[in-house]
């Protein structure tokens, strides 16, 4: 691995060692911590959304089945929080399959149409379920994260926790798209019919990123509820799942930062906004609007650019500089079309 | 030709659109190690005939045999991995990947890498990624873009997303090529490198069934051609024997 393709990465690992050790105010902790989750949920999405060109409106559904899950564990049966999370994840998993394999055979419109449908029916039944979830008044009580002895009780414990995790799926990510079967889920968005041409079973490898985008959704979930110590059936609904894509787009579709990017914009500029009180969503609209209509490859192609333009600006300065005659894109994936 | 085995038998393939017959009882052998040209007018069922031997489609009737074995009603990915590939009339690259990683695409039907080994790059998996690296490069090197490799194929020209798709698809280690017009859209440059280029492929041990409407490049490349009109099979031979076929100057040469 090349060092200067890991600075992004290196650059984030020390911001969250010294995050950890110097920040102690629990405002920006808490609001830290949000961020590193929404950012593992959006990764997922992105890997549907941005790299495989799948549309869902249904995600925030697999979020809270996920928080749900380990809450019901934790609370109701006393399961340790590992076990319960573990159990969380791989039950999403199997939602996910089945709910995949009829929904996946849409397309464009029909599939967000279909995987909004599922967001609802979860939405309903977790009201309606109320000796199994509480119904509207959710879950209280839920402990937080612990391994054995180690217990994240400080919001600066549970910090580390999250963006480690957050870290890890970077990494574990990275590789994926960077191989045979991420290569096959890119192929997906280019031209199905190519990719399948090219020996790929399109519609198990659809399935495939459908299941595993619910599992990054439903491990942030996890990470959500043990934090919050709270869940009720808002916590993924609707307004959620368009929320998710929203972060995906605005951070970047296709771009691994891009999750990130998008889930710290949508955190913090609410967070700002609400200065404004009354327009704080009159604002918030506009600027997401602005950003759509002037960098619609989201926040990480307008940075590349921005580099990009700098860089250019340098060499410029320079005579004689030699650019290595890269005729590159600097940023090779592009929105959907 | 003749006593050359064959390695494709598509035997009385017929395929409707509604009330539109586009293949009627069609029966073409293509001998193992030829280029074997399909020509025809426009609407002939050039295109139709290579979705349903690539499995894009399903004939109505008939059987399509490859290697002796009956692949008829297979999905498309399978014939792949069982060694026949294909291009697109319209060049479908996946435009936002690179085209380095175009041709990485094509030799998934040859590795095995699951997500698991991927996310955790196990050294076997990095032998391999290297592997189709370098297979990949090598590719690009034989149909000449190798320097492209790194831009988008979205932004290559039309002519160099034809090649790519035609390294792509080497890249799934194929027996038989299925070609649909590689020439449309090149000048007549590009389409002597592209002869030599089939050429170079038949010389490897691929077979190679070409449509095309470039007759220069179909009579100096074909070892054999079979003439589509409205969907039936109407001569097939040398291409003296087609040239100088008195049907087939009626109903198709006659024609331009
Ligand atoms: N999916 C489809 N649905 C309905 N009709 C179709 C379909 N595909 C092809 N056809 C029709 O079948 C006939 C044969 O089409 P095909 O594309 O195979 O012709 P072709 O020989 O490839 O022509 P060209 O040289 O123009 O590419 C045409 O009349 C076409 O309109
Ligand atoms: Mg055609």
């Amino acid at each position: 691995m090349h060092v200067r393709k890991n600075i992004p990465l290196i650059l984030l690992v020390a911001s969250v060692a010294a995050a950890a050790l110097l920040i102690t105010d629990p405002y920006i902790l808490t609001m830290l911590i949000f961020i590193g989750i929404y950012a593992i949920a959006t990764m997922g999405l992105n890997l549907l959304l941005g790299f495989a060109g799948q549309i869902s409106l249904g995600h925030g559904a697999f979020f809270a089945l996920g928080a749900y899950v380990s809450a019901i564990l934790t609370t109701r049966f006393g399961a340790p929080c590992t076990a319960a999370a573990a159990l969380a994840v791989a039950l999403v998993c199997a939602i996910a399959w089945a709910v995949g394999l009829p929904c996946l055979r849409l397309k464009g419109h029909y599939l967000a149409m279909g995987t909004l449908a599922f967001g609802e029916i979860i939405h309903i039944t977790l009201n309606a379920e109320v000796e199994l979830t509480g119904g509207p008044s959710g879950i209280a009580g839920i402990p937080v994260l612990s391994l054995g002895p180690f217990s994240a009780d400080s919001d600066a414990r549970y910090f580390l926790i999250v963006w480690c995790v957050f870290i890890a799926l970077f990494v574990l990510t990275r590789n994926i798209i960077n191989s045979r079967p991420g290569r096959a889920l890119q192929a997906l968005h280019g031209s199905e019919q190519a990719a399948g041409a090219m020996g790929i079973d399109v519609a198990g490898m659809k399935l495939t990123v459908f299941v595993l985008s619910a599992a990054y959704a439903a491990l942030a979930g996890v990470l959500y509820v043990h934090f919050v110590a709270f869940v009720s059936p808002q916590a993924g609904d609707i307004m959620f799942s368009i929320k998710m894509v929203t972060m995906v787009v605005a951070g970047g579709m296709g771009h691994l930062w891009g999750g990130l990017l998008g889930a710290a914009l949508l955190t913090v500029l609410p967070e700002m906004l609400s200065y404004f009180e009354d327009y704080d969503m009159l604002i918030y609209g506009g600027i997401l609007l602005a950003m759509v209509m002037f960098m619609p490859g989201g926040l990480t192609q307008g940075l590349a650019r921005l580099s990009g333009a700098l860089r250019a600006r340098r060499t410029a300065v320079r005579p004689g500089a030699v650019t290595g005659g890269r005729t590159e894109d600097p940023v090779p994936r592009r929105t959907a079309q | 030709m003749s006593s050359q085995t064959a390695i494709v038998r598509i035997s009385g393939i017929s395929k409707n659109f509604g009330g539109l017959a586009a293949l009627q009882e069609v029966s073409i052998t293509v001998g193992r190690g030829t280029i074997t040209s399909v020509i025809g007018p426009n609407g002939a069922g050039k295109t139709t005939l290579i979705n349903v031997l690539s499995g894009f489609l399903k004939p109505d009737s008939g059987t399509i045999e490859l290697n002796g074995a009956v692949i008829t009603g297979r999905k498309a990915h399978a014939i792949t991995r069982l060694g026949m590939a294909r291009t697109f009339q319209t060049a479908q690259v996946f435009g936002q990947m690179s085209v380095l990683e175009n041709v990485m695409v094509g030799c998934h039907a040859r590795t095995r890498t699951g997500l698991a080994g991927a996310a955790l790059r196990l050294p076997g998996v990095r032998a391999e990624e290297r592997a189709v690296r370098e297979k990949a490069r090598g590719l690009l090197a034989m149909v000449g873009l190798a320097g492209q490799a790194s831009m988008t194929a979205a932004s290559i020209p039309i002519g160099s997303q034809r090649l790519l798709e035609i390294a792509r698809a080497l890249a799934s280690q194929p027996a038989v090529l299925l070609l649909d017009e590689p020439a449309a859209g090149l000048n007549t440059q590009e389409t002597r490198r592209l002869g030599e280029l089939l050429l170079d492929i038949r010389r490897q041990g691929i077979t190679i069934m070409l449509v095309e409407h470039d007759m220069e490049l179909v009579m100096d490349i074909s070892d054999e051609i079979a003439v589509l009109n409205f969907g039936r099979s109407i001569a097939r031979g040398t291409p003296a024997e087609i040239q100088a076929s008195p049907d087939v100057i009626a109903v198709y040469l006659g024609e331009d």
